[in-house]
């Protein structure tokens, strides 16, 4: 039996965008504690962060036809606290005014204190991992449905958004970008624990059911394989571990302040954005439903 | 106050799709937009074979994980157990959808609202001249009536032909079924 996925590519964008942005916003408080000279990259994340979490918040609001078309409506959002909806609503108010405020005391050329950096930390966490969840409490799902996704969602929120960052430092701020070691190496772990988390999902989930074994087959050898094994897998996973391992671990460190090992590392955060958004499109899409008549 | 539900009787079933027609008209529902789904089973084997109909809907759960997740209160439960969607407060975040387990909810594509089967019938029960599912049914698959009164008509066959949830008690769903 076909079944058509519930939400599209635009929920998939904005939960990648979400994501994203928490994820950039981290990268940049974590600038400030390891690479304080790094000033510039800062302020590139603290742009990123409320940017593209306003385009998905647009993005969920196009979606959701009937609010789009009465936008008071909006204004409920808040009514039943014990909905993941309700919370993602929270933590994307409360992460907004703080980016937004971080944003505005950049432009203006004024400290930012560390509590509020940190305050927008935690939100940021929470948006990332709130996606995960708001997937992970229907029941109905297994490839949604497991502890798993929001500390999934959450490595990649982290990983995409330190490629940000770093995509935009390679091209703007050269200089503070080959001083950056340290983000360099987290950043290069992230995609190996998602390497391993994308596994433990696709083998637990197909063990739990047959919904779930549907999925995960989806993924792997069905409809959607291509995209998740040149798309996640390949472009998004493999690439830039092999890409970060060649550039960190294996050349000199000339090369590694060449232009064309610029070039490779923008590639490389590159292959981690697509990685990113293929994620979450994936894994909405080819979710399928436990069967409840038979 | 009652506890509203239903029975589902797909061994008198035969697949004619009435009560999905009449729960279109009667609801003012789009073509394309239906409140009962059928699922078809082969049952047996050769050579006693027969074709099982299920019609299913909104189980008016009173665990409903629809409500749960809903994030604006559009969907409600009644004092009379009824699961009703408040479309002035609905904003098509389709977080419903997701949850309920039975794909119950079906998305308007003019208004952009998620609806369900309201059990309107209820309506019926004073005299009302209505189109619904339980009167359009040519086989009288269908009883509609109050589950904490051991009198009515559908707390008795309940009881008599053993009547089940559909699956189980996922989420002490009050529609019964007779398979």
């Amino acid at each position: 039996m076909s079944f058509e996925p519930i939400w599209g590519a635009p929920i998939a964008w904005y939960l990648f965008l979400a994501g994203l942005g928490g994820g950039a916003f981290v990268t940049s408080a974590f600038l400030r504690w390891r690479h304080p000279e790094a000033v510039n990259m800062r302020k590139a994340g603290h742009v990123i962060a409320p940017v593209v979490v306003m385009i998905g918040l647009v993005l969920l609001m196009v979606d959701a036809e009937a609010g789009l078309h009465n936008p008071l409506r909006f204004a409920l959002l808040l009514h039943n606290p014990f909905s993941v909806m309700t919370w993602g609503v929270v933590f994307l108010a409360a992460f907004m005014v703080i980016s937004l405020v971080v944003l505005v005391l950049d432009i203006l050329k004024k400290h930012v204190p560390a509590w509020l950096e940190m305050a927008g930390v935690v939100f940021a966490v929470c948006v990332a991992m709130y996606t995960g969840a708001l997937l992970g409490v229907c029941k109905t799902f297994p490839l949604w449905n497991n502890a798993l996704l929001p500390i999934l969602f959450l490595v990649s929120a982290m990983s995409a958004g330190a490629a940000s960052v770093l995509f935009v430092a390679v091209f703007r701020h050269a200089d503070e970008f080959n001083k950056a070691g340290v983000l360099k190496k987290f950043h290069f772990c992230l995609p190996l624990i998602e390497m391993v988390l994308v596994a433990s999902l696709c083998f637990i989930t197909s063990y739990n059911s047959t919904a779930g074994f549907e999925s995960v087959m989806g993924l792997v050898a069905g409809d959607w394989a291509l995209w998740f094994w040149l798309g996640l897998v390949l472009v998004g996973l493999v690439l830039p571990t092999a890409l970060e391992t060649w550039l960190l671990f294996f050349s000199s460190k000339e090369f590694e302040e060449s232009k064309k090992a610029h070039i490779i590392s923008a590639a490389s955060d590159a292959g981690v954005l697509v990685g990113g958004f293929l994620l979450r499109y994936l894994v909405v899409m080819a979710a399928l439903p436990v069967t409840f008549v038979m | 106050m009652a506890r509203y539900g239903m029975l589902i009787n797909t061994k008198k079933c035969i697949g004619c799709y009435a009560c999905r027609t009449a729960c279109q008209r009667q609801n003012d529902l789009l073509p394309n937009e239906s409140f009962i789904k059928f699922h078809e089973f082969e049952r047996g084997t050769y050579p006693h074979v027969t074709i099982e109909h299920v019609p299913t809907q909104c189980m008016h759960c009173v665990d409903a994980p629809c409500q749960a997740v809903c994030p604006t209160g559009a969907t409600y439960t009644t004092e009379d157990g009824i699961v009703c969607v408040d479309h002035g407060r609905c904003i098509g975040c389709k977080y419903c959808m997701a949850a309920c387990p039975y794909g119950a909810r079906v998305h308007n594509e003019e208004s952009g609202i998620v609806d369900k089967c309201r059990f309107c019938t209820v309506s019926a029960l004073d005299g009302t001249e209505m189109c619904t599912c339980v009167t359009a049914c040519p086989t009288g698959v269908r009883i509609f009536g109050d589950l904490d009164d051991p009198e009515s008509e559908v707390s008795k066959q309940i009881a008599e032909l053993n009547a089940q949830p559909i699956d189980g008690d996922l989420t002490n769903a009050k529609i019964f079924y007779v398979r």
